[in-house]
């Protein structure tokens, strides 16, 4: 895969020319609805997130597009007045049942935030954290598993001499790409990047857009943004929601350049949002 | 441009305010100090920290006092810290919304103003009355209560202060609630709590009411702490009521000496709370 955005635009038609078949569906969303107290955020989403790739979820603030990624791996349990209706499959299993175990269902779908969170502790501690918990390795295998993860997400040229120094040390870019590193260390199959690139510079964008081009052989990562050269840039398909519905879902391309719904065509042409 | 006349009156009139009310109340603090290190300077001999408190009339030191003192404190701190810490991080973590952690926090706020006499004389009803006898255990217990709710406020507040994102990163990776917060949150509040800690224990260190009703006092040297036991401020208390005036200058090094420590930790605080911030 070339890493030139325009080139890897051009090409995408080719690949999904169309639309995901049921054997690559990661995630399968079904009649979700989901509410903030008796406000309604989502209404009767049905979606199915191919495997193996980027998807891209546009639309203008308050549209409910962090609100989907916060219901696939049910961090929104942490506050009390937040539920979700309807199902989300994964390897065929409905992680909004209550008795999948949010430790299994989190392991296995990883989530960087908006704002860099790293730990207050040493970039080692941030990779190996949750790396321990799910797994007893001998301390040779952590640290291959920790160079791995710093690998994979492009970090560890820059880090492997300060591996013990604190995390909060580093640049707002390098620490976003060390969340995703200790997410990706305890090898989930699903990224959830929400807005991740909206509180970095240009430079560090460029950086984690690259990334992303890169682990989406490995994972099927989906991805909140503002930004709709990022979604085009990075994205094989995206869906646009607007009040809480999803609106059109479909190939990259042809939702910039041909989408069926005029309110698409109006958020993307710069009309609103 | 000019500003109207009415507002600069105002304005000198507030500072003039302020002022005078910052030099008020650093004039009193300055002539308390003066004054304690003045009357006690006489006293601070090598023979404080290694003689027993004398009978009247002789010379002696403040050795079995400061002795009690710090064993008392240091068990209270061992007794109150824990369940503290303990109890504010359910405040804060688990039962944040519930009904049960908003009635406890109120309660937490009345044990927090309780007069420390009170705290005193309920000891003495529980403990001294039962046992029969003053102890040095009832006054550390007395102690650890009056640092419980300072312990619990702070941690309450300082796991507050932690922004949820923090929290969203750690339990997104999968964890158990224990695990970020002993692991994570801890290790962003760490600063934040051990100044509650520090700052609590400067305040049980200059109790005097709770001790009488406890711990009352002792003369001599004892390290029995089921026994009445020795302690600084109750000390002070006595010997600055006495009519014997080698009494009173013990009583003067004693109240210097209490001073410093906790002048010494407010400043560890300073220091703990400036490294934080790094």
């Amino acid at each position: 895969m070339m890493n030139d955005t325009a080139t890897a635009l051009r090409i995408m038609p080719a690949e999904f020319s169309t639309p995901p078949t049921s054997t690559s569906i990661a995630i399968d969303i079904r009649d979700l609805d989901f509410y903030y107290g008796k406000a309604l955020a989502l209404k009767d989403v049905t979606m199915a997130v191919p495997a193996n790739s980027v998807t891209a979820i546009i639309g203008p603030s308050g549209c409910g597009k962090s609100t989907l990624l916060r219901a696939i791996n049910r961090i929104y349990e942490l506050y009390p007045d937040q539920y979700a209706a309807g199902s989300i499959e994964i390897d065929g299993r409905n992680v909004l049942d209550r008795r999948y175990a949010l430790s299994e269902l989190r392991r296995l779908v990883g989530m960087v935030f908006q704002k860099p969170t790293p730990f207050p502790s040493s970039i080692r501690a941030n990779v190996a954290f949750a790396l321990s918990y799910y797994e007893r390795l001998p301390k040779s295998e952590v640290n291959d598993r920790i160079e791995d993860a710093l690998r994979q997400a492009a970090l560890w040229d820059e880090v492997k001499d300060k591996l013990n120094q604190s995390a909060l040390g580093l640049s707002g870019g390098q620490q976003q790409r060390l969340c995703i590193a200790r997410t990706i260390a305890v090898r989930p199959e699903i990224l959830l990047l929400d807005e991740a690139t909206s509180a970095l510079d240009p430079i560090s964008t460029a950086k984690i857009e690259e990334l992303i081009h890169e682990l989406r052989e490995r994972f099927t990562i989906v991805i909140v943004t503002h930004n709709m050269q990022q979604a085009a840039r990075v994205s094989q398909s995206t869906a646009f929601f607007h009040l809480g519905e999803l609106i059109e879902f479909g190939n990259t391309s042809e939702i910039f350049t041909n989408p069926r719904e005029q309110r698409t065509r109006d958020y993307i042409t710069g009309r609103f949002g | 441009m000019a500003i109207p006349a009415r507002r600069r009156i105002a304005d000198v009139v507030a500072f003039v305010f302020a002022t005078a009310a910052t030099v008020f109340g650093l004039f009193w603090l300055a002539w308390i100090l003066w004054i304690t290190f003045r009357e006690g300077a006489a006293a601070l001999t090598p023979s404080l920290f290694t003689q027993m408190t004398p009978p009247p009339g002789s010379s002696g030191g403040i050795l079995n006092a400061l002795y009690g003192s710090a064993v008392m404190i240091l068990l209270g701190v061992l007794i109150g810290t824990p369940i503290g810490v303990a109890a504010g991080t359910y405040l804060a973590e688990h039962g944040r919304y519930t009904r049960i952690a908003a009635a406890v926090s109120f309660i937490n706020d009345i044990l927090l103003s309780a007069p420390s006499i009170v705290i005193g004389l309920f000891i003495y009803e529980l403990v001294v009355r039962n046992a029969g006898h003053f102890s040095g255990f009832a006054g550390a217990l007395s102690l650890a209560i009056i640092l419980l709710p300072i312990v619990v406020r702070t941690t309450q507040e300082s796991l507050l202060l932690i922004p949820d994102t923090m929290r969203e990163a750690g339990f997104a990776l999968g964890m158990p609630r224990w695990r970020v917060t002993r692991q994570i949150l801890y290790k962003a509040a760490m600063s934040a709590i051990l100044t509650g800690i520090l700052l609590g224990i400067a305040r049980i260190a200059g109790e005097t009411a709770p001790l009488l009703f406890t711990a009352l006092n002792n003369q001599f040297w004892s390290a029995n702490l089921n026994a009445p036991l020795a302690n600084l401020p109750v000390v002070i208390f006595q010997y600055a009521m006495s009519p014997y005036d080698e009494w009173h200058t013990l009583a003067w090094a004693g109240a210097f000496v209490l001073t410093a420590f906790v002048l010494l930790l407010n400043i560890l605080v300073r220091l703990i709370a400036r490294k934080g911030k790094q």
